[in-house]
């Protein structure tokens, strides 16, 4: 790296830096500190919350968002939600959970905001060089780290199909992080492709506030209300979990069922596997909209055609704006995807029980999983690992030892590549959650030496 | 607390959530310019078995923890006080100590009197309290669950309890010898036994690294 050879690297010891002050750098930086260690947080933004932040450029919180996890099961195990608060808690809730949890745990000061991590390498055996990317006009910095926890989240690069025609399209495109105010919807006639939780949220912001809406799927996915028996869905389903297996899959089918007809009635077709497979759709009014009307569905897009869209089955609209809600591509840039078990071109990370680094003992992503359920329990989970990890590593080789051999076999679990880039980084979250268990067993079982 | 804890708890259904009474003194509030909110020192939130809850540290205990520079809280758990009954076992109030405990601005300290001693420590099983103060503890559950977080933990009982099998009890669990204070258990809201009792809590409190 010869650019930034100019000026020494200040060395923070054996200090952990922490890449991003979303939910997962938070949880990481409290962790880490609990455990005793000093931390350096960086964040490009100017804020933290990461994604749940509107303030944060390129936040991808679209009009109305809501979680769709209920808040027993979202939020962080050692620091509930007001239990006050409704099942499902809004995007702004979130952003006031997260805020009051970096002041509680009085996190803020170690958060370096305004600081982009624009790359790191190992240096001198397991310790790591970061470089933070310039203000104008200034030099790079560069700091030594005793260990990195990347946790720059997943939903910062839109995915953005291509079609036939799309660059000459006359009408308004959209990707759904662009589309802030439902206002934006008022009287149009609106397209959403895109079958996921953001394009089925947004498809049913447009029945109500857009003059039409027409939502373009291309494939069939689990629709599940977000109550189930009178319970949250996630938590009556995760209930459901700890009985025995044939039973679990006959209660499981049993409570589905009904759930299942409504979205075949609707012509939305469940996939084979089950809705632990991959991020259900959770919404409650979505298939009401599709009875009544006011959410017409149709397949996949063949073609842009000046004003108008023709799709795959012949029939064709002329919208005055289309939205695609067609995700994000995970992206880890300040990173040599080799080091993340990637290859320059495969580089998919390809982590050791989806968080440790299979090249570098002290580089752990946090977060970089798909759960189907509350994504800061696994990271609260994760990064308590790692932070044991990081304290055993040197102080019990003997331990050390037992754990590389356990983390390996745990990541036999999760060796099958889903073919679907798109789910790939879905994890069962049971199997996920019981892999998490036995790792920490074997970093905690008797007291460290 | 461990992860099969957790899971265990994050299905079983929660608690009635219950509108709780929260006493808060801060140093601010004690209108001595002298006397300020220092943020390098964690919080106080007490308990108490006695009916009163939050009311019973109003007469001595929050402004004094408020004069030692501390931000200063009691909560009634479900029941006590001002806060109106509702189903459910010490597990419910130690949930309602802990929904106290995130109120609190900072990471905080947890005091139980009695049997607030007991729902302190479940409390401490699932919230990384920033200390742990048991005062003549009662009714202590037959499983503890480990502090999150390895706090400090001080065990301070009245003279005339330090043989007690529930005080050894304790004190094994927690691998600490108890402190101890002069007077009755129950009598410690007011009084000059009351006021050494919270001398020793408080520079027990400073000695340690918050
Ligand atoms: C619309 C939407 C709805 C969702 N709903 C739910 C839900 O209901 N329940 C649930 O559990 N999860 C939900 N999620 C998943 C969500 O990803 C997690 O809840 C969680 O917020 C992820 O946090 P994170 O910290 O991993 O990522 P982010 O929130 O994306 O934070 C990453 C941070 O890293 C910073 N950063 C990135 N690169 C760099 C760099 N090079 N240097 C420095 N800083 C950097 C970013 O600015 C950002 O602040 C939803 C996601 C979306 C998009």
């Amino acid at each position: 790296m010869q650019e930034y050879s100019s000026q020494a690297a200040y060395d923070r010891g054996e200090a952990v830096c922490v890449i991003g002050a979303g939910a997962s750098g938070l949880i990481a930086v409290k962790n880490l500190r609990e455990n005793g260690f000093e931390v350096d947080c960086y964040e490009r933004d100017t804020v933290l919350g990461g994604l749940w932040n509107p303030q944060n450029q390129h936040s991808p919180l679209y009009p109305n968002t809501h979680l769709v996890t209920s808040r027993s099961q979202t939020e962080i195990p050692d620091f509930p939600m007001p239990d006050d608060w409704p099942d499902y808690p809004s995007a702004t809730q979130m952003l006031e959970y997260l805020t009051s949890y970096a002041k509680h745990f009085g996190l803020s000061e170690h958060v370096w905001y305004g600081s982009e991590i624009s790359h790191l390498e190992p240096v001198e055996g397991s310790r790591f060089e970061v470089v933070v990317k310039p203000a104008a006009g200034a030099a790079a910095r560069r700091l030594r780290y005793g260990a990195v926890i990347i946790a720059t989240g997943h939903h910062w690069a839109p995915n953005l199909p291509s079609y036939p025609g799309l660059d000459d399209f006359r009408g308004t495109v959209l990707h759904s992080s662009q589309l802030k105010d439902a206002s934006r919807l008022r009287g149009k006639h609106v397209l959403v492709i895109g079958g996921g939780n953001s394009g089925v949220d947004i498809a049913c912001e447009a029945a109500v506030n857009a003059a039409s809406c027409v939502h373009s799927v291309r494939r069939g996915t689990w629709h599940l209300p977000k109550y189930l028996g009178g319970e949250p869905a996630d938590y009556a389903l995760a209930r459901l979990s700890s009985r025995p297996k044939l039973l679990r899959r006959f209660l499981t089918d049993r409570t589905l069922k009904g759930p299942k007809r409504l979205a075949e009635r609707m012509g939305v077709e469940a996939p084979g596997h089950g809705p632990g497979d991959e991020e259900p759709v959770r919404n409650g009014r979505y298939l009401e909209h599709v009875g009544d009307g006011s959410i017409k569905r149709r397949g996949e897009v063949a073609r842009f055609d000046g004003y108008d869209v023709a799709f795959a089955d012949g029939t064709e609209i002329r919208p005055d704006l289309v939205v695609l809600a067609t995700g994000y591509q995970p992206k880890i840039a300040c990173v040599a995807p080799e080091l993340l078990g990637g290859t320059r071109d495969a580089p998919a990370p390809r982590l050791f029980a989806r968080m440790f680094s299979p090249k570098a003992q002290t580089l752990a992503v946090a977060g970089l999983v798909e759960p189907g359920v509350g994504v800061l329990p696994i990271v609260h989970w994760q990064t308590h690992a790692i932070a044991r990890w990081l304290q055993i590593r040197k102080s019990d080789p003997e331990r050390a030892e037992s754990f590389k051999l356990q983390v390996n076999a745990e990541s036999g679990h999760n060796a099958v590549e889903h073919v679907d880039p798109r789910r790939r980084l879905v994890v069962d979250a049971e199997e996920y959650l019981a892999s998490l268990g036995r790792i920490i067993d074997t970093l905690e079982q008797e007291p460290a030496k | 607390m461990s992860l099969t804890a957790w899971i265990r708890r994050a299905r079983t259904p929660e608690p009635v959530a219950v509108r709780r009474e929260i006493a808060v003194f801060e140093p601010a509030d004690l209108f001595d310019i002298e006397i300020k909110d220092n943020p390098e020192t964690n919080p106080v939130l007490c308990c108490t078995g006695d009916p009163a809850g939050a009311a019973a540290f109003n007469a001595l205990w929050l402004k004094r923890i408020a004069t030692s520079g501390r931000y200063a809280a009691a909560v009634s758990v479900r029941g006590q006080g001002g806060t109106p009954a509702a189903e459910g076992g010490p597990d419910a109030k130690a949930h309602d100590v802990v929904q106290a405990a995130v109120t609190v601005p900072r990471q905080t300290v947890l005091i139980g009197h009695r049997e607030g001693a007991a729902w302190a420590a479940l409390a401490a099983g699932r919230y990384p309290a920033a200390g742990l103060v048991l005062v003549s503890p009662q009714r202590f559950p037959k499983q503890l669950p480990k502090p999150v977080g390895e706090p400090p933990v001080l065990l301070v009982v009245s003279e005339s309890e330090t043989q007690s099998k529930e005080v050894q009890a304790v004190s094994e669990e927690y691998g600490i010898t108890p402190l101890t204070f002069a007077g009755a258990p129950d009598d410690v809201f007011k009084g000059a036994n009351a006021e050494a009792l919270l001398d020793t809590i408080l520079s027990w409190l400073d000695a340690q690294k918050h």
